[in-house]
């Protein structure tokens, strides 16, 4: 017999009560490793996304900053534009390494009409230039198989040809080869014309907006929108990427009317501090469900070394020192946090794709993929955190316990 | 005579109740002798308890000498008192204290745990043979009669091979048979391993089958009379 099977033992004497307060620190635990595992995979996501931008630097039309970097993100309808001589002046700038020109359009999906949902009644079309383009994503390619092989970029003067991304082509169920419809209302114009075009080639997924684009030449888009000298957005790679090097460039070119210059870093601290308030409540729930969880296992405890009064008193009588109560009680503490630490990593394993749905549905994060990532560093601190958490919630009862005196204990349990 | 292995000198225990000094033990002299056994008896409130509670170094005495296996306790901390009773007191109580989730044999092995040493079920079958338990091991306490229990509990104290077993009331929750089972056991062990048994009782029949009767009146010795034990089978009923 050891100490620890001693007190493992003496937890299952009220079972109920045991498994009520492991539930409890469970639900701490999977509460706190949720959290974490959502603010890593959240940067992650984050970092994933705005490197699979391809940029360093966004040349935009000036407007709310938040708007600008979920829309590099995630898209959007309420686009701004900058004129062309933008571009013309910032592509002679001699610190950049090379340079894209992107405009975007929304176009109307067949048979949905504007009062439907955004998101499924629009295509969002971009017009390129297919080798700058290419130039900042060079990880894009086509998707192979059946009804994809020969997928190929378009060429430049064409006014019909298309590429898809990844998931537009899936809803639209295109392959290489189809014809794909969308409803252009030119700038200035009343009435959207239908137009028709072929799709020569569909992406492979890179899990960026990208997979939800339609490219074509910049020149056929911008007239088909009637939208000559506009442009969205300008793609900036500088030769030498460091924080002085982008400041530097952005006084330079701030000084463009209508036009605001967005780092990536920028981007991500723009995206970090739209869920920063969500991320806070979610940190007090943890921290008020982590004390509640505390106080479970110290009452719990404390409930048990009362009930056993007279057993603690003929342990000291068969020669138990105050260190081996003390150690009693406190590893039956340490069992329990542990026990609810590695239901509640289990749990939290378990329910991060809910829990990722859940704040998904709350809340615009502004990046695709997974963004709640647990890893084997953060349950380890999770467990190593419950071994603090049991250490503390078991000194008390440890202590009562083992300062008593035997006499009185054993008269106590009489 | 044999060696002295309990010597108390004036032994008092006084408590404060509100303004009132309550002298539960009022100066008691008494030596307890290696190998016997002896009765405490007396009505209820007369100092037994306080008494053998102060014989074990369970409690710490107001005023006197006390010397237990050679080492003088009185003004002895609580951990001082933890270190003289450790593998020297055997201790058995009214209430078995039984760890319910815990068989008999694990029971019976709790005292080694406390005093650092390895689990011997050589050692558990032989001492829960001598209590007639050796078909009991596995079992749970709560599949125990309460006569059963209290032999557990005789065991566990046995483990350690103490030299004095103190038994406060042990018979207090058993019935006729089983008490009567009980202190032969006792007289058993004194007279056959050459254990010292202390132990109280209100059962005046029980407590004459000891060596020494000791009889206790508002804290103070009244009389000390042989018993009846190595001198004939009693005819507990009648004595």
């Amino acid at each position: 017999m050891k100490y620890l099977s001693l007190a493992l033992k003496n937890l299952l004497r009220r079972p109920l009560r045991s498994i009520l307060t492991i539930a409890g620190v469970a639900l701490a635990v999977a509460v706190a490793v949720s959290l974490s595992g959502f603010n890593l995979g959240y940067k992650r996501a984050i970092n994933g996304s705005i490197e699979k931008l391809g940029f360093q630097v966004m040349i935009m039309a000036k407007g709310c900053p938040y708007e600008a970097a979920t829309m590099m993100l995630k898209g959007g309808t309420g686009l701004l534009y900058l004129p062309n001589e933008a571009f013309e002046n910032v592509r002679k700038d001699q610190e950049i390494k090379s340079i894209t020109p992107i405009f975007i359009g929304v176009s109307q999906k067949e048979g949905s009409n504007i009062s439907g949902d955004s998101t499924k009644s629009f295509t969002i079309i971009a017009g390129i230039d297919v080798p700058s383009f290419r130039d900042m994503k060079p990880w894009m390619d086509f998707k192979k198989g059946t009804g994809y092989d020969g997928g190929r970029w378009f060429a430049e003067d064409s006014k019909q040809e298309i590429v898809m991304g990844f998931e537009v082509a899936e809803y639209e169920q295109r392959k290489v080869g189809d014809t794909f419809y969308a409803s252009i209302t030119p700038k200035g114009k009343p009435d959207a014309v239908m137009r028709e075009f072929k799709v020569v080639g569909v992406l492979d997924r890179t899990g960026t907006q990208d997979d939800g684009t339609v490219f074509m030449p910049i020149a056929a888009a911008r007239t088909y929108f009637n939208q000559p000298n506009d442009l969205t957005i300008i793609g900036v790679k500088l030769k030498e990427f460091s924080g002085v090097k982008i400041k530097e460039f952005e006084s330079r070119w701030l000084k463009l009317p209508e036009v605001q210059v967005v780092s990536l870093e920028q981007v991500k601290g723009t995206l970090v501090s739209l869920v920063g308030t969500a991320q806070a409540m979610v940190a007090a729930v943890a921290a008020i469900a982590i004390i509640v969880a505390v106080i479970g296992v110290i009452n719990t405890i404390l409930m048990s070394v009362y009930e056993r009064t007279g057993e603690i008193g003929i342990m000291k009588a068969l020669g138990a020192r105050r260190g081996d109560i003390f150690q009693l009680i406190w590893l039956e503490t340490l069992a329990i946090c542990l026990l609810g630490a590695a239901v509640g990593c289990v749990l939290a394993f378990v329910g991060s794709q809910l829990v990722e749905l859940a704040i998904k549905s709350l809340i615009n994060l502004g990046v695709t993929g997974s963004i709640v990532y647990i890893t084997g560093e953060v349950l380890a601190w999770a467990m190593a955190g419950a071994v603090a958490l049991g250490f503390f919630a078991g000194l008390y009862p440890a202590w009562r316990a083992s300062s008593m005196r035997p006499i009185e204990a054993i008269r106590q349990g009489e | 005579m044999s060696d002295i292995i309990i010597q108390a000198r004036g032994l008092k225990r006084y408590y404060q109740r509100g303004i009132e000094t309550v002298k539960a033990l009022d100066g008691v002299d008494i030596n307890i002798h290696t190998g016997e056994m002896v009765s405490v008896l007396g009505p209820s409130g007369s100092g037994k308890t306080t008494l053998i509670n102060l014989l074990s170094c369970l409690d710490a005495p107001s005023a006197g000498t006390l010397s237990v296996a050679g080492k003088e306790v009185g003004g002895m901390s609580e951990e001082g008192l933890t270190e003289v009773r450790r593998g020297v007191l055997g201790f058995i109580f009214q209430k078995f204290y039984l760890l319910p989730t815990l068989t008999v044999a694990e029971n019976v092995e709790l005292p080694l745990l406390f005093l650092g040493r390895n689990r011997d079920r050589a050692a558990t079958m032989e001492v829960l043979k001598q209590v007639g338990l050796s078909d009991r091991v596995g079992h749970l306490p709560r599949e125990l009669s309460g006569g059963q229990m209290q032999r557990v509990a005789i065991a566990r104290a046995l483990m350690i091979h103490p030299k004095v077993l103190i038994a406060d009331e042990p018979t207090g929750n058993l019935d006729k048979a089983n008490s009567e089972a009980i202190f032969k056991l006792f007289q058993h062990l004194v007279t056959e391993q050459g254990l010292t048994v202390i132990v109280t009782t209100h059962n005046l029949a029980l407590g004459y089958l000891a060596d020494r009767v000791i009889t206790l009146e508002d804290g103070r010795i009244l009389k000390e009379e042989r018993g009846v034990a190595h001198h004939a089978e009693p005819e507990l009923s009648k004595v």
